[in-house]
């Protein structure tokens, strides 16, 4: 009986360990990815005013697609921004393994985009998507030595198209589009 | 029921390998390629671009590209059978920080499951180590691979799907597929 029970047990050990795991990802990537740079990094995201953000748009170039003409590219009001300013980024030459930590975080609702890794410099950028009906979320990780920025926006097919022609700019695209606002 | 808890533990682990065989199997096949065992060399590349366009995303914004630019209508018409395009760069300071046996993980698929080196082409960038091969499903192009690996950079490029050499020239640099800077071969005159 004690063999029987050991054997069921370990049959299920082993069907459990195969189904996903749930105990990262719970369905927000915006705010599950967030938490899982606070607790690779050991630090903590900050909560900048809109007016502030407000105010960067003096210091930075506007987003424009390129070629195009200016156009907002998240649609209104969709936009989430995390901030994290004058913080250590180190990923003590484990940067693959951020990399896998960021798509079990999201594997389960997110796909995937664009993600470029510069080590020596401590620089990230992951892009990831997922379906919103006629639409797009399109979430966008940027790390650097210093800083680092969560960006969640909602964008129309068409601007995503435009975008997509050059990925690796994609990111930088949208982060600027996102934490600028327009008076 | 002893019997059949005694069986069934000793038939779990060629059952797993079985399941997982199947699993890498089936990701390689239909011109796609299984790349993702490369990402370990993150730690090591000094730059490393990973991107994944695949067919929701192709085949829901290929019609948002205008037909009457030139350019645009040329991607369009490219994109529109596509099923995915999927690159993996790594570039190294130091020579030696990537293996053959990293190599050869992705090799060894180009050699099975209807891969077919298309010896026509050459590259500007003159390296030595590029090839281009070609899936083919029965009379079609299930994808196409470029395999590009020099001392201090290893690039893999899989278009999946309906494409060819022209194609492939339309979209370099472009969706995230690098200059490889591929030409077909002039023909030899007899």
């Amino acid at each position: 009986m004690k063999t029987k029970l050991t054997i069921a047990g370990l049959f299920a050990a082993l069907f459990l360990s195969a189904l996903p795991s749930t105990s990262v990802a719970h369905g927000d990537g915006f705010n599950d990815v967030v938490k899982v740079i606070e607790r690779f990094y050991h630090v903590k995201h900050q909560s900048i005013p809109l007016l502030a953000r407000a105010a960067m748009k003096a210091v930075r170039t506007g987003a424009r697609i390129k070629g195009g003409d200016y156009k907002r590219l998240a649609e209104a009001g969709s936009v989430r921004v995390a901030f994290f300013e004058d913080q250590n980024f180190d990923s003590r030459g484990q940067i693959a393994t951020f990399k896998a930590l960021m798509q079990t975080t999201l594997e389960r609702e997110w796909s995937p985009l664009v993600q470029t890794l510069a080590p020596k410099d401590e620089e990230q950028a992951y892009i990831y998507i997922r379906d919103a009906g006629n639409k797009f979320h399109v979430l966008v990780v940027t790390i650097e030595r210093h800083e680092a920025t969560v960006v969640q926006a909602t964008v129309a097919p068409e601007i995503l198209a435009q975008l997509m022609k050059d990925p690796n700019e994609m990111g930088k695209t949208l982060t600027e589009d996102a934490t600028i606002k327009d008076y | 029921m002893k019997n059949f808890f005694q069986t069934s533990w000793k038939l779990a682990p060629v059952l797993l390998l079985l399941v997982l065989g199947n699993a890498a199997t089936a990701r390689a096949q239909g011109g796609r390629l299984q790349v993702d065992q490369l990402d370990v060399l993150a730690n090591k590349a000094s730059q490393t671009v990973d991107v994944k366009l695949d067919e929701r995303l192709l085949q829901t914004t290929w019609k948002f590209f205008s037909g009457k630019d030139p350019d645009e209508a040329r991607i369009k018409e490219v994109l529109k059978g596509l099923k995915g395009i999927y690159v993996k760069s790594f570039s190294f300071e130091k020579e030696g920080e990537y293996s053959q046996a990293e190599v050869e993980s992705v090799m060894s698929q180009l050699r099975t499951g209807g891969w077919s080196k298309i010896v026509t082409v050459t590259s500007k960038k003159a390296s030595e180590n590029l090839g281009v091969y070609l899936n083919m499903t029965g009379a079609e192009i299930g994808g196409l691979a470029v395999v590009s690996f020099e001392p201090k950079e290893l690039i893999v490029v899989n278009i999946v799907g309906p494409i060819d050499l022209d194609k492939l020239s339309s979209l370099e640099g472009q969706f995230g597929v690098p200059e490889l800077g591929i030409e077909k071969e002039p023909k030899k005159k007899n």
